[in-house]
């Protein structure tokens, strides 16, 4: 007991006897290594921070470089690594009770689209083992698959999260009815009907790796609150995967292609990540 | 070993050649205090330009101006009633573009985020580390007699601007440790917020891979409130820590940068002394 006691105890400083030059060498040393540090880090400042940020602090240079893009990359890519290391396919992500329901706002990044889409839509397949290319109706995909219902929280790149209820065929489902190809690993998933912020045809594409579709909770959902989906919420076939941010959950989707390799993303393509996993 | 030998031996020797010192803080210890500087610094000012996109704080949106963001509540009461700040053209972004690297800058703010967080849970390691090689952690454990002690610093401080007024001799308290009771309660409750920071960062990062995390912190949302108000602890720690540092003068300085100290006793015993 004494000795564990003597073991937390703090301990006097050992004097030690330094020629005061060498202390004045050792001080001289390392306050000017100290100065090279902190022009180092303001540097480092000058580099990283964005262009906005320094004029505001009266830098009116440009110190924009290729270099800054790569650098912030690669750190994002670390990070996309992290959240692909911590995926498990096996691992489900909390569901909700009806009364935990909380609002879920439209959150189209430009106007909603003219509902007048919904009537002639299709869902087209691509990159299917068959070499074929496939057309299928709303009907169609809720007539031959079964419906999943869930109740699970949305998360927003931005901060804010929904919890909502969903229902709809599970990915998986559809990926075993129309195998992709075989050395398939990722699946494009678009949206034509998306527009920009005037109104203007901007259309949405997205990349998902296929573990990441074959996870049981993930949907492609018919029905919100137990009524079919609106034109706010992607009416009438939505993706629905909950261990991604809300921006892979594509709205109204009107074609999935499968490739070997990572495909285009339209929000990694503006300075995000691209594996998106949560 | 025993200093008393040592103390002898300079007895022998001219003063003026010889110094004693002590190791106040071991090298990863110094280098990770002075990393933390920057990489705090980023991890604030892109924490709050990413807070800007979905404020925590939120109220129903003005009917006139269509704004529901507390903060830029703030900065349009600062404009109107801070002198010098009437004509500040962007009074609802004032907060954002004096207290972060700006507004609307999502992508870029993550991006810095992750960067200088990966950063900062590296140095964090380099930091114990330090403080297991240096023994310096010893200094850092809670005391049984510390919230005593405690009050006699904070007394000492309060009283301590109005003796200066009075020219009256106002005596720094006595302690035979390395820190005193608040310093100690300051140093180390700095590292535990470091840890819940991270913590509560990973809650809102990967709610879904590690819900249990956020479950521990009381659900996604909340998790989201602590690690706002985390960041304020840094703020209220660094006010007062810059103070005392420069007012106790070079030498404790010069310990963080060069490790040595000439001041071989507790420096709250010597500046009793002086």
């Amino acid at each position: 007991m004494k000795k564990l006691e003597n073991f937390f105890a703090e301990q006097p400083p050992r004097k030690i006897e330094m020629v005061r030059a060498r202390l004045h060498q050792l001080t001289r040393r390392d306050v000017l290594l100290f100065g090279a540090g902190a022009v180092a880090a303001l540097a480092g400042g000058g580099f990283l921070l964005p262009r906005e940020t320094l004029n505001r602090l009266g830098v009116r240079r440009s110190m924009d470089s290729p270099g800054k893009e790569w650098f912030l990359n690669r750190a994002l890519r670390i990070d996309d690594d992290v959240a692909e290391a911590l995926y498990s396919a096996n691992r489900r992500v909390p569901t909700y009770t009806k009364s935990q329901i909380t609002p879920l706002k439209n959150n189209y990044n430009g106007a909603t689209p003219d509902p007048g889409y919904i009537s002639g839509w299709n869902l087209i397949l691509d990159g299917l083992a068959s070499g074929l290319s496939v057309s299928l109706d709303i009907r169609n995909l809720t007539s031959r698959f079964s419906l999943q219902e869930q109740i699970t929280r949305l998360v927003c790149v931005e901060g804010w999260s929904a919890v909502a209820w969903w229902a709809g065929l599970r990915f998986d489902d559809l990926i075993r009815a129309y195998s992709p190809v075989s050395q398939a690993k990722w699946a494009l998933v678009e949206s034509s009907v998306n527009l920009d912020a005037y109104g203007n045809p901007d259309p949405y594409f997205m990349s998902l790796d296929l573990a990441t579709a074959r996870h049981p909770q993930t949907l492609l959902a018919t029905h919100f609150n137990g009524q079919p989906l609106t034109v706010d919420h992607g009416a009438p076939l939505r993706l629905l995967v909950p261990v991604k941010l809300g921006l892979k959950n594509v709205k109204a989707i009107s074609r999935i292609s499968y490739f070997a390799e990572e495909p285009r993303d339209y929000w990694a393509e503006r300075g995000y990540s691209r594996y998106d996993g949560i | 070993m025993p200093p008393a030998k040592q103390t002898k031996s300079t007895s022998t020797v001219p003063q003026r050649q010889h110094v004693l010192v002590v190791k106040r803080h071991h090298l990863l210890v110094r280098w990770s205090h002075w990393l933390n500087v920057p990489i705090l610094l980023g991890l604030v000012l892109s924490g709050i330009s990413i807070y800007w996109s979905s404020p925590v704080y939120q109220h129903k949106p003005d009917p006139t101006t269509g704004n529901f963001d507390v903060a830029a509540d703030i900065g349009i009461w600062l404009c109107a009633h801070v002198p010098g700040l009437h004509r500040y053209s962007d009074s609802p972004d004032w907060i954002y573009n004096h207290l972060s690297l700006g507004p609307g800058m999502l992508a870029l703010a993550l991006r810095l985020h992750w960067l200088c967080a990966y950063s900062f849970m590296v140095n964090g390691m380099v930091y114990v580390a330090g403080l297991l090689l240096g023994g310096g952690w010893r200094s850092l454990l809670p005391r049984r007699t510390d919230l005593f002690d405690a009050l006699r610093m904070f007394r000492y401080y309060i009283g301590f601007p109005f003796a200066k007024l009075l020219r009256r001799k106002w005596r720094h308290p006595r302690f035979n440790t390395k820190y005193n009771a608040l310093q100690r309660a300051a140093y180390f409750s700095v590292p535990v917020a470091g840890c819940l920071s991270v913590a509560t960062g990973w809650a809102i990062h990967k709610p879904m891979q590690l819900h249990w995390l956020a479950a521990i912190l009381g659900g996604y949302n909340a998790a989201r409130v602590w690690h706002f108000w985390l960041l304020w602890i840094y703020i209220v720690f660094l006010v007062p820590h810059l103070i005392l540092v420069l007012a106790d003068g070079w030498d404790t300085l010069r310990s963080m940068i060069v490790g040595w100290s000439t001041r071989l006793e507790p420096p709250a015993v010597i500046a009793h002394e002086q």
